[in-house]
């Protein structure tokens, strides 16, 4: 019963900093989200550079463990600035550094699950949309993207928890997130309550997943509504 | 109205359209038939720009150049005023039955919405299918969804309609209510190039007939004529060979 209290207690005090986990990752999901599709675009481009470069670089960035890639960032970014532009960014909000990281990790599983959907829709939708007049882009716009949307989804839902569990490593470079919170709390305590307060945080972690999920599934759900709805 | 000469078109080497030639004026109903593989299908395509032909000449809507200098404003021109009709349909999944047939009004021709939706209600109503305007695909049967189809191609009143073996997708008792719609759109006037294997649509409803084989035009002509009485000897196998599986 005590360690029950004590987790809702510490709950309490870690949840002021889901701000920071929040802002980290959304803005992440939408910067990695537009370098996927444009990374997708790039593979499935005509152009044989651009098709094994995006292959390169999605290949490189899957292999890197995030923690190193924070590191990376963190560490080599401020060097090549001063380098090339000569422009010194060590000051830097370092939540900037975490939101690159990410937005790297997360647009290599983005524009493959982008580019999978893409091509789940059958090339006749195009054709389709030729025919009628539409340009390529209208097309694409109007009826491709729509329906990869709902192919993607599933699977996107799945890169957005994996993103938010790489973004607990955000502490790593000194950003107060929960994660660190956490760490903060358990040293006040001199070492005590190490579990309970992590149990928290792992509670945390669930419900945010779990919200993901459901969002998805009402998303889903929403559009096979509408498919059903047949007004006479 | 439509001129195509010499068109030519082949994949990795293999040669598949080798210079076909075709004048099409208005209100022609043409069936091509021709066994499988012959170039049938590629040929409506590379004349609807689908796919880039090697060489030819085509003249139609006021485009009147070789297929290799074809710009952007041609294509577009070509394909605001044609129609195609596909062998399996391809409805927007995403859009109901009265919006595949909107969408093209609204988005390229830019007509208003409430004018495309009366224009696209008169299209359903033709064939037959205004009490499934709000169906998505997924609810239509093959026969309904192919006729959705058509309405979708003559609600942009283009010059021509282009029929890529509009039936053969469809279970045998569906076929009927689709030829139905397409003779119904002959008598009306409506220009149309048809690639069927429905030897009574070729013999009955068109008013000339090409027989197409390896990439070539064998012969064309009058339906009657070639029916029961073709020149070549590779027409005749073929249509013999074709009337004895019916
Ligand atoms: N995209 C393509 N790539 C390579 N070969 C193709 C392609 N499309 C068609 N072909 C070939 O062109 C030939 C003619 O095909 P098609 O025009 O579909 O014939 P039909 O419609 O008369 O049955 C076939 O041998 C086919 O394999
Ligand atoms: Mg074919």
């Amino acid at each position: 019963m005590d360690n029950i209290k004590l987790i809702i207690n510490f709950l309490g005090q870690l949840l002021p900093a889901i701000n920071i986990t929040l802002i980290v990752s959304l803005s992440s999901i939408i910067l990695g989200s537009l370098l996927g599709l444009l990374l997708a675009a790039a593979k499935m481009s005509e152009s044989v550079v651009l098709r094994v470069l995006a292959r390169v670089y999605v290949s490189v960035i899957r292999a890197t463990p995030s923690i190193i890639m924070i590191f990376v960032v963190y560490y080599g970014m401020p060097m090549l600035f001063n380098n090339w532009f000569h422009t010194n960014i060590d000051g830097w909000n370092r939540m900037y550094f975490v939101i690159i990281a990410l937005t790297v990790l997360f647009s290599a599983p983005a524009s493959e699950l982008f580019r999978s959907a893409h091509e789940s829709i059958s090339k006749g939708q195009m054709e389709a949309g030729l025919m009628v007049g539409m340009t390529p882009f209208q097309t694409f716009y109007r009826i491709i993207l729509p329906q990869a949307f709902v192919v993607a989804l599933p699977n996107f839902a799945n890169s957005v928890v994996n993103l938010l569990k790489e973004g607990a490593l955000t502490f790593t470079i000194g950003v107060v997130d929960m994660v660190a919170k956490a760490q903060m709390i358990v040293a006040n305590n001199s070492g005590g309550y190490a579990w309970q307060t992590y149990c928290a945080l792992a509670l945390i972690y669930w419900v945010i997943s779990l919200a993901v999920d459901k969002g998805v599934s009402l998303v889903e759900k929403s559009y096979q509504a509408k498919r059903k709805t047949i007004a006479v | 109205m439509l001129t195509i000469e010499g068109l030519k078109k082949g994949y990795e080497g293999n040669e598949i359209l080798k210079g076909i030639s075709i004048d099409v004026n208005k209100g022609d109903v043409i069936s091509i038939i021709g066994p499988s593989g012959s170039g049938k299908t590629t040929l409506l395509r590379t004349i609807t720009t689908l796919e880039a032909a090697d060489g030819g000449h085509i003249t139609f809507a006021g485009v009147d150049k070789d297929f290799e200098k074809l710009n952007g404003k041609d294509i577009n021109t070509i394909r605001r005023n044609v129609g195609f009709v596909f062998q399996n349909y391809n409805l927007f999944n995403n859009k109901t039955a009265l919006q595949n047939i909107t969408e093209g009004l609204i988005v390229a021709r830019k007509v208003k919405k409430s004018e495309a939706e009366k224009i696209a209600l008169d299209a359903l109503e033709r064939v037959g299918l205004s009490d499934r305007k709000n169906h998505y695909p997924s609810q239509l049967s093959g026969g309904q969804q192919q006729r959705v189809g058509i309405a979708r191609a003559i609600a942009l009143n283009p010059e021509v309609i282009f029929f890529d073996e509009p039936t053969s997708a469809l279970d045998p008792e569906l076929v009927g209510e689709v030829l139905k719609v397409m003779q119904d759109l002959a008598n009306s006037g409506t220009t149309m190039v048809v690639v069927t294997h429905q030897m009574s649509f070729a013999r009955d409803v068109s008013n000339r007939v090409i027989f197409m084989a390896d990439g070539h035009i064998v012969e064309q002509g009058d339906p009657k004529k070639i029916f029961e009485n073709p020149s070549e000897e590779r027409t005749k196998k073929f249509l013999t060979d074709i009337l004895a599986n019916v």
